[in-house]
């Protein structure tokens, strides 16, 4: 028996998905024990009783002004208290923008051993052991932590399913410890990020570039093979980040997600952030040189070779099998 | 102003990986290191700001090994002013925790108005030290930005990267620490002349001894059981053959499970 704490995720008006998988990976570390969840904002005791209907024994609603946007200082300070009374064995946080955020903020006020980007978490004889990537996905990692409390972890999104069906529980609210004259950090707005128009999210067809196209003039390789195939042009944020592609061009998790029917990946090794952003396509073709590339793990039809070599032949075998 | 970017040595994230013996991390015997890619942007965000005259220092500094020398010395020639090793075999096998602890031990007294470091690094991936040190100084801190902007001598404004094309815009009160994104800039690289120059810059080597730390304070909390190749799930088919045969194949393939051929 393990008391779990998970700490929800919301923009205001509503809980993100991973709040529901955090409660579901909860119930399963906590074998019986029961799950509460930590909902911090203002005015959002709507999503506390929603949190109590899937799978949250008990919801602590942290009402406050200094809370009504997520910003790390405020959440930690909030937290603390709250932690320190609770004295939970394990913490879940999502592994998104704010988790990884504000979990090293929680580690160093409790010296806590923290694991970040966990699919996995089994607690045994007062051992955690977590399971993560390393390596950009390259390789899975696992780790130990031994009697330090509390632990706190962050898991990856799609890690672990809801809690099935609907649930009872209490929601206790209480204030805020702190005040938005307190905090050091003040939230100015969400935007988004600067764009020229293009959306690849409703896209049919997708081709995207990685880092082995290896030169930003190497790009019309792949470009021809999207035109080729009436498709767009999509990109990993390797291309993005050495400016070859707009930012706009990016698929993954700080860019777009996409679900064409069909997509391929040209010299992309296939690290989480660009997988969660395209697995969901309906057919997934891989070219890539390294045969260990995580991109064949997702991809349904893969070729190891050379993109300069595959791709231009592709792109003149499309054309000829065109009417 | 004086600023810190915290770096660290890793395998070239292109490099070809094997295991090490026992299966605990990636044999590093015949890899090539380099400066952590996201921490490349971090320092050049500081330059940035050096060049336009808003800060006076740029500090750069690494915890790790001997070898781990060369990263501060690629900062040195880069621009940065001066470095600082953190080194000792206590060291060894430590976690983001003890990495964190040893960096606030070194810098606490150091006066620094910002703190730079990447989001994580390209090995561990863990995305912890910026934030433990944060933690540890009880400085505000955001992590993942992709865009820093002075808006007075003692606020710095930063776009966090959130999901789905968004930015988070935060005003944080000097001093404070950021972790940053890749592709936020253009980092420069070494001249033939910064590299000359960087011969002659201080580099303080430190060892848990000067940082008023034992090797008890040290011990990480983090063990690793095991590293390994990811579990081969569903697999892609794989087509073997000559160019042509298999863009023969992919087009049959393409058309027969997704119609838009």
């Amino acid at each position: 028996m393990a008391k779990v704490l998970v700490l929800a995720e919301h923009d205001g008006k509503n809980l993100k998905e991973i709040s529901f998988e955090l409660l579901g990976m909860a119930h399963r570390v906590a074998s019986g024990a029961t799950v509460k969840a930590l909902l911090l904002g203002e005015g959002v005791s709507e999503l506390a009783s929603k949190l109590s209907e899937r799978g949250a024994n008990e919801v602590i609603h942290v009402e406050g002004s200094a809370l009504r946007h997520y910003t790390g200082e405020g959440y930690r300070r909030a937290l603390v208290p709250l932690l320190e009374e609770e004295l939970p064995d394990l913490v879940l946080l999502g592994h998104t923008p704010n988790g990884w955020d504000l979990a090293p903020l929680l580690a160093a006020r409790f010296a806590a051993p923290a694991a970040t980007g966990c699919s996995k978490i089994v607690l045994e004889n007062g051992k955690g052991r977590f399971t993560r990537k390393a390596f950009n996905g390259k390789f899975i990692h696992e780790i130990e932590v031994g009697s330090a409390r509390p632990m706190i972890a962050t898991v990856e999104k799609g890690a672990s399913s809801p809690v099935e069906g609907a649930t009872t529980g209490t929601v206790r609210s209480v204030a805020a410890a702190v005040a938005e004259s307190d905090l050091r950090t003040r939230h100015v707005e969400i935007k988004k990020a600067e764009a020229g128009g293009l959306d690849l999210s409703q896209a049919t067809i997708i081709v995207s570039a990685g880092r082995g196209v290896g030169a930003p003039e190497k790009l019309e390789v792949v470009r021809a093979l999207a035109e080729a195939l009436g498709g767009q042009l999509g990109a990993s944020r390797a291309v993005t980040d050495a400016g070859w592609l707009p930012h706009e061009h990016q698929i993954g998790s700080s860019g777009v997600s996409v679900s064409p029917k069909l997509y391929v990946a040209c010299g992309i090794s296939g690290a989480i952030q660009h997988v969660v952003g395209m697995k969901s396509s309906a057919y997934i073709v891989a070219i890539n040189k390294d045969a260990d590339a995580p991109i064949f793990g997702v991809a349904d039809v893969g070729v190891v070779g050379d993109l300069f070599e595959i791709v231009p032949a592709l792109t003149k075998a499309v054309k000829e099998a065109k009417p | 102003m004086k600023a810190l970017v915290l770096v660290k040595h890793v395998p070239d994230s292109n490099s070809v990986f094997r295991l090490n013996a026992s299966g605990t991390w990636v044999d590093e015997t015949n890899l090539s290191f380099t400066v952590n890619d996201f921490d490349r942007y971090a320092l050049e965000e500081l330059l940035k700001l050096k060049d336009a005259g808003r800060v006076e220092e740029v500090v750069a500094l690494t915890v790790g090994p001997a070898q781990a020398g060369a990263a501060l010395r690629t900062c040195l020639a880069t621009g940065a002013d001066r470095a600082v090793h953190i080194k000792d075999e206590a060291l060894a096998g430590s976690d983001p925790f003890v990495v964190a602890r040893a960096i606030h031990a070194a810098i606490a007294s150091e006066g620094f108005s910002l703190i730079l470091g990447g989001l994580q690094a390209d090995d561990d991936n863990h995305t912890q030290v910026g934030g433990l040190v944060a933690g540890l100084l009880d400085w505000p801190f955001a992590s993942a930005a992709v865009r820093l902007s002075l808006v007075d001598p003692s606020t710095l404004r930063v776009d966090r990267e959130l999901e789905n094309n968004e930015v988070q815009v935060v005003d944080i009160t000097l001093p404070a620490v950021v972790t940053v994104q890749t592709g936020m800039n253009t980092p420069r690289y070494a001249s033939l002349k910064g590299i000359m120059a960087a011969k002659k810059k201080p580099v303080a080597t430190l060892a848990l001894s000067n940082l008023g730390l034992a090797p008890e304070d040290v011990g990480a909390k983090l063990r690793t059981v095991s590293l390994a190749p990811p579990p081969k799930g569903k697999s892609a088919e794989i087509l073997t053959g000559s160019p042509e045969e298999i863009a023969k194949a992919l087009v049959g393939r393409i058309r027969e499970k997704t119609g838009v051929l």
